[in-house]
């Protein structure tokens, strides 16, 4: 129960979601214009959250008898998914229309999907954890396929679906196991007793069933099987929540539970694991997007070899790796959805315009998005002084610290490799003469999004340490 | 060895062996009701453990109305007029092979880590811990969040459920 | 107003950003010339405040650093995007705010019609964004960025006139040729920060130097560093062997010689030398090599700017040989002296620069001075203010030139070395004799241009930015009058100074440089000389042109060898240029890159794109394929489990 003021004061941007979930609902019964105010009300509300969680970033707390944590780096995570979220949301209000579902629900889904996410990064409970994750993962699923008409839409619904619950069976059998040795479902009890059970192969197979579970959702090899066929077949603004809200609310579900593993007190005794699936996904992410002719899939495999160097971060296992991941997670969020962004401004009626060809020859035509497109990919490819940069560099120097020299290096060769289907587009968008006849109608809002998008990757790597001093602070 | 221990190695043995038949059943009605079979030893499974509201629940909800609507489903959709998938033998036995693998895995693990050891059962409190009372008074002040949270979830369950299944298309 | 110091550099960037973006757009020019010229007017108005403000504390707090953000944080390395506001980043400022306004103004004017009115605003704004970064920057890293980037402008703004014939060659080439002999200097400041990381474990100013001063570090460590230091501030200050560049830099339009190749880039190094005083003075040896090659520079700059006919390039290599007197200023300790030349010397300069624009402008682009003379009677204002600029160039009391001038050579000669006295001396001699040279061949004497020149003096928006540089000029030095004149107050300038200078001054124990009657004969000795060789350029160039071609005529082959610019960049391209350019294109391009590197580049990536499309091939699209996959994941890390812990 809350128990004064403060304590609600502190959970607003949950409850703001929450109750605008259920007025969206009303507006879209009772609202003859609704898909007219849905939107702009969603957004709205994503913003009203974001601020708040900015502003009120110091009241840390935990509330709900120990089920809620507030303040800090769960507030930080709230940032990355409500602004994400409200990008995504001015990104749809044009595409939602070409692609055939203008419907009010899928601002709602969009809402409880971030409600989830929000549960997730604020749990102090394997109870949060697991619904939240189901909250996001059920109203991703449904986004997925919101066009039923759609054969690709209904497959990459179906799959993520039957795929995501083979995850989330792990993830439970983990909290079985994390819960028989614990007998507790207590995210601070696991973490006190986190020591004395770390020679427990029952408890270990828990953390790591659970851990299992968590990289199907960021994408890690070889848990990452669906992420192409989802990708392509969803919506383009969804592909995009998917690869950024969905990563970043899995690694703020890793980085809750498994905290302590990170802070260097104890030694972190899956850095095998993780070091091993980082690299894995890196080098497939960014070898086999080499030989990808659609961009959606390109960019789904760039998700992939972008999990690789989160978990980087991840594996390096002190404060240093964690802000870094953090750090990462907001660059790649704002980058990743500029990217999504513009092929979806781009994307013609009925998935035309997603080859690579189509992008040739874009700088005569549409300078101003072959420009905006260019400095993601830039940002992407983790070339200086885009944020892509800093997130590359905080995790690999946290790797370095924790004596992991030979990740970071297999980190920057994985990087050389993916410049070069990065830096393609590039190469397309200047130096070809455009093969097909691309007309567009860019979409206002759609660019407006965009635009926002490449400011933030563009402040985030002009002032990369105020950011990561602020995670820092809050990580110790 | 005491009932207790007969019962659950008993319900434990239906259900496992339930759940084999039922995913090996080509006929999808033998397979449900397999399913019912299986569920029926799952509630068994949770008297003994002392979660008394959850057994009653699971026969009501799961072998009660979910498999009647499961039932419904599978005579409608008439799934002999159904092609199977084109099987790939070598496939399924490598598939086979390696859930043997996994399961052999985890009982080792078990095994290995003796996690029942130093647990000493508290027996009444368990009992109360499974009681309607006990369950109510903790939902909704403990795990009231978790309670709200699941309402959620539900409620974008069913909203995903009837978009994906109802929404008409111009 | 100290705490609002970042909008000098906000507004700028601001300024770069409107008309960069919108500049080709809008078609007015005095939107864009207004809203270009006002963000530069009111970050002086700003620095002004700040000054005074600082003024107000007490002495020993006015150093004020204002932190924006974190900038890198990694480990030991801090860095903050932070400026450091005392009096030496407040002296830089105002000149370069000061300055950089008056010449905003003028190149409204100046660029009056041209295409590139809008780009040419915004290259300037970027300018003195740069420059303030480079000046106000609490650490080498801001410094390093702010350096970088007046370099680039540079390079932007000596290519301005991308499609015009430049010599021999083209704009392109000389903006190349500045921006590759500064990457050279770059590569040595480059490793001097490294080396000072390094060493100091810190870049922020107030740590290194307080380290630098305290901590105990040996002596071939401060050599290196200082060395390194002063290698970029060899190319960014044009000193031998690196000044070949800047000559060539006049290719820009006349308004950016005057800002960024006079008054404000090229003192950088002088900047940052006198910035790093402590490191300097604890590399004494480096100090020496400092004022060799200062002293050098300038006799030798001096020496060339006798027979050039360009208006332009005899300007260029005076900044040259002004650039040398004020690293002979460093190099014998007297850094103070060094920022009063930086200060007057920018008054000056901008103000013949802009005098140079001014008869340009009204010649339709003419630049040889043979083909000038008598102009003054066409526009006077341009006249008197060019020949206060001249007479303050040559040291003709009391115009400001006179002062900082008098205090280098006064410095040097008490330094203990007459030889760097005399050279400064001679040097001064030269200086008024080219002065008057171009004055003579400019303004007086016979009309040498053909009929189809209207001559003509050029719109108030030009001329009013000459009269308050001309004021500036002439009265500038006064806030540097030596202490044998002013008495107990001592030099005003160099008492505001005196705190940031104070450790490094205490390291070498210089000379107590109070005045003396020694200081009043070499003054008057210099003042007779230079005089004298005025009369000697009036003489030979107005009463007479025969003495000058029978002088260039009996010694024709120093005369070839002067016009010919000693061929040092022929004998850079004889000895450097082109073997590297052969070489690179025999052994590095032809052998190494297409055989080698290329060979193995696309080898390695027909490579990796095989593995690509057979993996690719996984991607099967069945839904239960794929949950094997994560099976046998699971099963590995199970293992892994079972056979680890």
């Amino acid at each position: 129960m809350l128990n004064n003021f403060q304590e609600f004061y502190n959970i607003i941007p949950i409850l703001l979601i929450g109750a605008g979930f259920l007025i969206s609902l009303l507006i879209e019964m009772y609202f003859k214009k609704s898909d007219v105010i849905l939107p702009w009300f969603t957004i709205l509300i994503f913003l009203a959250a974001g601020f708040h969680a900015l502003y009120a970033v110091n009241s840390v707390s935990v509330i709900f008898q120990n089920m809620l944590a507030t303040g800090g780096i769960v507030n930080i995570f709230y940032i990355i998914f409500t602004f994400g979220a409200a990008i995504v949301a001015l990104l749809s209000i044009d595409y939602i229309k070409k692609y055939g579902t203008y419907f009010g629900e899928y601002y709602i889904l969009l809402q409880t999907s971030i409600l989830g996410m929000m549960l997730m990064a604020g749990a102090k409970d394997l109870f949060m954890i697991f619904l939240g994750l189901e909250l996001m993962s059920v109203s991703f699923y449904s986004l997925a396929g919101l066009n039923r008409k759609r054969l690709k839409a209904n497959e990459a619904s179906l799959k993520y679906f039957l795929l995501g619950a083979f995850a989330t069976g792990f993830i439970v059998y983990g909290i079985a196991l994390i819960y028989g040795t614990v007998h507790s479902t207590s995210i601070d009890m696991i973490a006190s007793r986190f020591y004395e059970l770390s020679s427990d192969k029952l408890f270990i197979a828990g953390i790591l069933l659970f851990l299992i579970g968590f990289s199907f959702k960021i994408a890690a090899f070889p848990f990452h099987m669906w992420v192409p066929d989802v990708y392509e077949g969803s919506p383009t603004t969804i592909a995009g929540l998917f690869s950024t809200g969905g990563k970043a609310a899995a690694f703020s579900a890793i980085i809750v539970t498994l905290g302590v593993l990170f802070t260097g007190r104890i030694g972190n005794i899956l850095m095998p694991y993780l070091a091993v699936i980082s690299v894995l996904s890196m080098f497939y992410g960014s070898i086999v997007a080499i030989s990808q002719d659609n961009i959606k899939r390109m960019l789904a495999y760039s998700s992939i070899s972008h999990a690789g160097y989160l978990l980087i971060g991840l594996a390096a296992g002190n404060s240093f790796g964690v802000a870094g991941v953090i750090f990462y997670l907001a660059s790649y969020t704002f980058m990743n959805l500029g990217a999504f962004g513009i092929v979806a401004l781009i994307e013609g009626k009925d998935e035309s315009n997603l080859t690579l060809k189509s992008f040739s020859g874009l700088a005569s035509r549409y300078p101003l998005l072959a420009a905006l497109f260019s400095i993601i990919m830039f940002s992407l490819a983790g070339i200086p002084p885009f944020a892509g940069f800093f997130g590359k560099y905080y995790v690999f120097i946290a790797a370095i610290k924790s004596n992991l020299t030979w990740l970071a290096i297999l980190g920057v060769l994985s990087s050389v490799i993916s410049v070069y289907f990065y830096l393609r587009i590039v190469v397309l968008m200047y130096f070809k003469d455009a093969e097909t006849d691309l007309k567009i109608d860019v979409s206002k809002t759609g660019l407006a999004a965009v635009i926002i998008s490449v400011l933030l990757v563009i402040i985030i790597g002009i002032a990369p340490g105020t950011i990561i001093d602020l995670i820092a602070f809050f990580f110790k | 060895m005491s009932l207790q221990l007969i019962l659950f190695i008993l319900f434990g043995t239906i259900s496992a062996i339930s759940s084999v038949l039922m995913i090996t059943r080509t006929n999808a009605l033998i397979s449900a009701l397999f399913l019912i079979l299986n569920f029926a030893g799952l509630s068994g499974l949770y008297l003994t453990l002392n979660a008394q509201f959850i057994a009653v629940t699971q026969v009501i909800v799961y072998a009660g109305a979910i498999m009647v609507l499961f039932l419904f489903v599978i005579m409608l959709l008439k799934p002999e007029h159904e092609k199977y998938f084109s099987h790939q033998p070598k496939l399924k036995i490598f598939a086979f092979f390696i859930a043997f693998i996994v399961f052999i895995q985890l009982v080792f693990m078990i095994f290995v880590s003796h996690p029942s050891q130093g647990n000493n059962a508290n027996v009444a409190a368990s009992v109360k811990a499974g009681t309607i009372e006990e369950i109510g008074k903790q939902l909704y002040t403990n795990y009231v969040l978790p309670f709200e949270a699941a309402g959620y979830l539900l409620l974008a369950a069913t909203i995903g459920a009837i978009v994906l299944a109802k929404k008409k298309f111009e | 107003m100290v705490q609002l110091i970042y909008l000098t550099t906000l507004l700028p960037l601001l300024g770069f950003l409107f008309n960069g973006l919108f500049g080709s757009k809008i078609k007015n020019e005095k939107i864009i010339g207004i809203i270009g010229s006002s963000t530069i007017g009111i970050s002086f108005l700003i620095v002004v405040g700040a000054f005074f403000q600082t003024l107000s504390m007490p002495v020993d707090q006015r150093q004020t650093i204002v932190n924006l953000f974190t900038w890198i944080k990694v480990g030991n390395l801090d860095v903050n995007v932070s400026y450091q506001v005392d009096q030496l980043s407040l002296l830089m400022g105002l000149i370069v705010t000061g300055v950089g306004f008056i010449i905003h103004v003028y190149s409204i004017g100046y660029m009056h019609g041209d295409k590139g009115f809008g780009r040419f605003f915004a290259y300037l704004n970027l300018f003195i964004f740069a420059m303030m970064n480079l000046v106000l920057g609490s650490n080498f890293l801001l410094l390093f960025l702010g350096w970088e980037g007046v370099g680039l402008c540079s390079y932007l703004l000596i290519g301005f006139w991308y499609d015009r014939k430049f010599e021999k060659s083209t704009t392109s080439d000389a903006a190349k040729k500045a921006f590759i002999v500064n990457r050279i200097g770059d590569f040595g400041f480059l490793l001097g920060i490294f080396l000072i990381y390094l060493t100091f474990g810190s870049l922020n100013f107030n740590d290194v130097f307080a380290r630098a001063a305290s901590l105990n570090i040996p002596q071939y460590v401060f050599n290196f560093i200082a060395l390194f230091l002063f290698i970029g501030a060899m190319g960014k200050s044009a000193q031998i062997p690196l000044y070949i560049w800047l000559p060539d830099a006049m290719a820009g339009p006349t308004p950016v010689s005057a800002l960024i190749h006079a008054a404000t880039m090229v003192t950088a190094g002088v900047y940052m030398v006198a910035r790093c005083s402590i490191i300097y003075a604890s590399a004494p040896a480096i100090m020496e090599f400092v004022a060799i090659i200062g002293a050098l520079t300038a006799i030798f700059a001096a020496s060339i700017a006798l027979v050039q006919n360009d208006i332009k390039k005899v300007l260029a290599y005076s900044t040259v040989s002004q650039l040398g007197y004020m690293f002979l200023a460093l190099g014998v300790g007297a850094f103070s002296a060094a920022l009063f030349h930086v200060m007057t010397h920018a008054f000056f300069k901008a103000l013949l620069f802009l005098g140079a624009g001014s008869v340009i402008h009204g010649m339709h682009d003419e630049q040889n001075i043979q083909n000038y003379g008598g102009l003054k009677k066409y526009m006077p204002k341009t006249y008197v203010t060019f020949l206060i600029a001249s007479l303050a160039i040559a040291g003709i009391p009391p115009l400001s030139g006179f002062f900082s001038k008098d205090e280098i050579l006064w410095s040097s000669y008490a330094d203990g070395n007459i030889i760097y006295w005399l050279i400064g001396v001679v040097t001064a001699l030269l200086t008024a004799f080219y002065m008057f040279r171009l004055v003579s061949l400019t303004f007086d004497g016979k009309e040498r241009f053909g009929h189809d020149k209207h001559p003509h003096e050029s719109p108030a928006v030009m001329t009013i930015p000459l009269i308050i540089l001309a004021v500036l000029a002439a009265v500038g030095g006064f806030i540097g009058i030596p202490e044998i004149f002013s008495g107990e107050h001592g030099n005003q300038f160099d008492n505001w100074l005196e705190p940031i200078f104070q450790p490094a001054q205490a390291k070498i124990a210089m000379f107590g440089v109070h005045s003396s009657l020694e200081e009043i004969v070499l003054m008057v000795v210099t003042l007779v000389g230079v005089i004298g060789s005025i009369y000697a350029a009036r003489y030979i160039y107005i009463k007479n042109i025969k003495p000058a071609e029978k002088l260039s005529k009996r010694f024709n082959g120093v005369y070839n060898l002067l016009l010919n610019k000693y061929y040092v960049d022929e004998i850079y391209d004889a000895s450097v240029v082109t073997p590297i350019v052969k070489g690179s294109e025999i052994v590095l391009w032809k052998f190494a890159d297409i055989k080698i590197i290329d060979g193995l580049i696309n080898g390695v990536a027909n490579l990796i794109e095989k593995i690509s499309g057979s993996i690719r091939k996984i991607q099967t699209g069945v839904a239960q394929f794929y949950a094997l996959i994560m099976m046998l994941g699971i099963v590995a890390a199970l293992f892994w489990i079972i056979l680890s812990l």
